[in-house]
């Protein structure tokens, strides 16, 4: 996929894809990419595709945007040109397939869809790049995979810490439990936590967990860094990089 | 645990409001406690014909575990699973090739395919092996636990953060399947292996079911409940009340309370316990 590499001085600072949706550019930190530094204003610029062409546009900024040094309001970009926003360096990589409009896509290519039916896998690739791409500029570099970790804070456990691969993992005295307790009066299962779509749900099982302290009174979506007892047992809920 | 849990199943499928044909498909083979749902897809009458051989193949190579146990295993399997759970991922892999060449084989099946989710309870080991946007869940202490995810576009675009839950429910692309059987000669197929425990309340469901009732709902009837085939209906029952645009098909197992008191052996008679036994055909 075409992508953007912010850099400073020689130093890659940051990259970021170049999707559907246009990259945009500025000191505010609800940029794609934020650049710190008073050079740049809060809104300077934004890169986005137009008919197959990754485009540069300034946003009217104050100390402008230049392409290969030369100043533009507005410029079709080439593999390797160079953008200079303040002190800093945008380097532009067009290699890979340009992305499809996702928006266009979306209306178009789906006129309300009641039978089932099955991407093709050159399609799939194409949305799914679409999809990513959307994913990433907007909480940027997501890129990095997060592993939801418990590490254990206090209690008797057969582990310091689990890695939650499964849709389930359960907490509990039985010998296939994933977290496994140790100790006489320990329920066989404590409580589960259940892999959603949208994040990982704690809910209970033969006792009710408690979360950052409050007992949750039915599946509770856990946040990075939840703290969680049970059963006489401490979990720090984490995503690891 | 270590002893063959006890369970009641039943299953129903049903045609819904809206369609002229079912091509949802499953079958319950209670001498293995297996349990295979699929939901077919393509024109004229070929989603039935890709549903019924989705869940034949993999019936039969389950049940040929015990006569030919070293068939080669196809799949990524995790060197702990059980033999079970390998043999379902395999069966899973043979029904996608068997739909493929089937639809290869017959210019005008062009097309087919077909969303399976399979469930296979050995002791306390529940082995799940799922490709499509049918569903399996687990009622466990009040919380309705979803074992599997859905290979659609929406599903991963939510996984993705790109979209809410919210909006994937209102979005038109809710029928773009990323994976189904029949569609490539080979597929991934997501398989992993959970622990069932007393009271556990196992859930097979076509899309027909999730996207008509909500997760609360569904909850509400398998507590209520108690007989598999009476719930079933009510959940299908629930579907049709709002429009039942698809086919709806429902398979519940309870697992049911460990036997292990003084006078157990008293109640040994009872075990036959409700009128589902047997295979159930789709359709």
């Amino acid at each position: 996929m075409p992508k953007l590499s912010l850099m400073f001085g020689n130093k890659i600072v940051r990259e970021v894809p170049v999707g559907g949706r246009p990259v945009t550019i500025g000191r505010a930190p609800d940029n794609d990419l934020s650049v710190d530094n008073l050079a740049v204003s809060n809104y300077h610029a934004k890169i986005y595709y137009e008919a197959g062409r990754m485009v540069v546009e300034d946003l009217d900024s104050l100390n402008g945007t230049f392409v290969n040094d030369l100043r533009i309001e507005r410029a079709t970009l080439h593999d390797g040109d160079k953008i200079h926003i303040g002190k800093h360096t945008i380097k532009v990589d067009t290699s890979g397939d340009a992305p499809l409009p996702w928006d266009s896509g979306r209306k178009t290519a789906a006129p309300r869809i009641n039978e089932t039916m099955v991407l093709d896998t050159k399609e799939r690739r194409q949305m799914l790049q679409q999809a990513a791409a959307m994913g990433e500029s907007m909480q940027f570099a997501a890129a990095r995979v997060k592993v939801p970790t418990l590490m254990v804070l206090g209690g008797n456990t057969d582990q310091k810490e689990y890695i939650l691969t499964n849709k389930l993992t359960v907490i509990g005295k039985s010998a296939m439990a994933t977290v496994r307790l140790k100790g006489w009066f320990k329920p066989q299962m404590a409580a589960q936590i259940n892999q959603r779509d949208d994040g990982y749900y704690l809910g209970p099982g033969d006792k009710v967990p408690s979360v950052n302290g409050k007992a949750i009174s039915g599946p509770a979506r856990l946040s990075d860094g939840d703290v969680i007892e049970v059963s006489g047992v401490k979990l720090n809920f984490i995503f690891r990089e | 645990m270590g002893a063959r849990v006890r369970v009641v199943c039943g299953g129903m499928t049903d045609l819904g409001r809206v369609r002229s044909n079912n091509e949802d498909c499953f079958r319950i083979v209670t001498q293995l406690n297996l349990f295979v749902l699929a939901d077919g897809m393509g024109g004229e009458a070929h989603g039935e014909v890709a549903s019924a051989l989705a869940v034949e193949t993999v019936v039969n190579h389950c049940l040929d575990a015990e006569a030919n146990p070293a068939a080669q295993v196809l799949g990524e399997v995790q060197p702990n699973w059980s033999a079970n759970t390998k043999r379902l991922l395999t069966a899973v892999h043979l029904a996608n090739r068997n739909i493929f060449k089937s639809a290869e084989e017959h210019p005008e099946q062009h097309g087919m395919g077909a969303t399976l989710t399979a469930a296979w309870i050995d002791r306390a080991k529940l082995s799940i092996a799922h490709v499509g946007d049918s569903r399996a869940y687990l009622l466990r202490g009040g919380s309705l636990l979803q074992l599997t995810r859905d290979h659609s576009l929406v599903a991963e675009q939510v996984r993705r953060g790109v979209l809410t839950l919210a909006e994937a429910e209102e979005s038109d692309m809710q029928s773009v399947l990323l994976r189904a059987l029949g569609a490539q000669p080979e597929i991934e197929v997501d398989a992993e292996e959970h622990i069932l425990f007393p009271r556990d309340v196992l859930l097979l469901c076509s899309d027909g079911l999730t996207r008509m009732v909500t997760e609360p709902e569904i909850a509400g009837v398998l507590q209520a409940e108690t007989d598999p085939v009476r719930g079933a209906e009510e959940l299908i029952a629930l579907a049709n009340e709002r429009g039942g645009p698809d086919n709806i098909t429902v398979v519940i197992v309870r697992v049911l309370k460990d036997s292990k008191g003084w006078f157990s052996w008293l109640r040994r008679g009872a075990r036959k316990n409700s009128g589902s036994n047997g295979n159930v055909g789709g359709k």
